[in-house]
């Protein structure tokens, strides 16, 4: 990992068109502007892990998992 | 249930995106993957009931993966997610009428204990078969809502 030290208001280049600035640091929370392409996606890092996990835990229910909540959402619109 | 869809040309007030799960859709092609199966592009919507509600996205390249979802307008009334114009880009939306909203659920041992992702809802065009799963970044939707309220 590259690592650079700047203060506020100063700004990193990623590639050709990436910046990332510095905006304000109050205490232990840093403020940053990120800017980027439209097609480059920009996200916090623990809402991707957080999601992952969702995706993973989400993936490939049991025959009998699905076959339960299909029953059980047939019963309640019948209601 | 309000899609917003943007450019403002596009903003749908009161669900004018289809709201079941069409029968006869062909291969998806996934240009943004679910988070954390990046190898995975091509899915096939298939369902699991006879209402276009319960439906399966499975991988074609793997048919043990797949991922049960369902259109969110009728457990989650008050859901409005905002589609930027970069998804609206990606998927070539030309017609709201065209846009197919889906959640992923994470099926519990009842239906009391499952719950739906809203921060990532999936997003399908139903016209180009472009489809992504949209992480709204700056919105403040549930990742595990309880799909019974």
């Amino acid at each position: 990992m590259l690592v650079l030290s700047r203060r506020v208001g100063e700004s990193v280049v990623l590639g050709s068109d990436i910046v990332v600035t510095v905006l304000d640091v109050r205490g232990d929370l840093v403020r940053v502007g990120i800017k980027a392409p439209r097609s480059v996606e920009v996200h916090r890092a623990e809402l991707l892990e957080e999601l992952e996990e969702t995706n993973k835990q989400a993936a490939s229910p049991s025959e009998e998992t699905v076959a339960n909540l299909s029953e059980a959402l047939r019963r309640r619109s019948a209601e | 249930m309000t899609v917003t869809l943007n450019p403002a040309d596009l903003v749908c007030h009161d669900v004018a995106v289809t709201d079941d799960v069409p029968g006869d859709l062909p291969l998806l092609d996934l240009v943004r993957p679910m988070v954390g199966f990046p190898e995975h592009r091509a899915f096939a919507l298939v369902r699991l009931d006879d209402d276009g509600v319960l439906t399966s996205l499975t991988s074609v390249d793997d048919d043990q993966l797949r991922f049960l979802v369902v259109p969110p307008a009728q457990f989650f009334p008050d859901y409005a997610p905002v589609i930027d114009d970069e998804v609206v880009a990606e998927l070539e939306i030309a017609d709201v009428a065209d846009v197919l909203l889906l959640v992923v659920l994470t099926a519990g041992a009842t239906l009391a204990d499952t719950t739906a992702n809203l921060i990532a809802p999936v997003v399908v065009n139903v016209r180009t078969r472009k489809a992504a799963q949209v992480v709204l970044e700056t919105q403040d939707w549930p990742v595990a809502a309880p799909l019974m309220g």
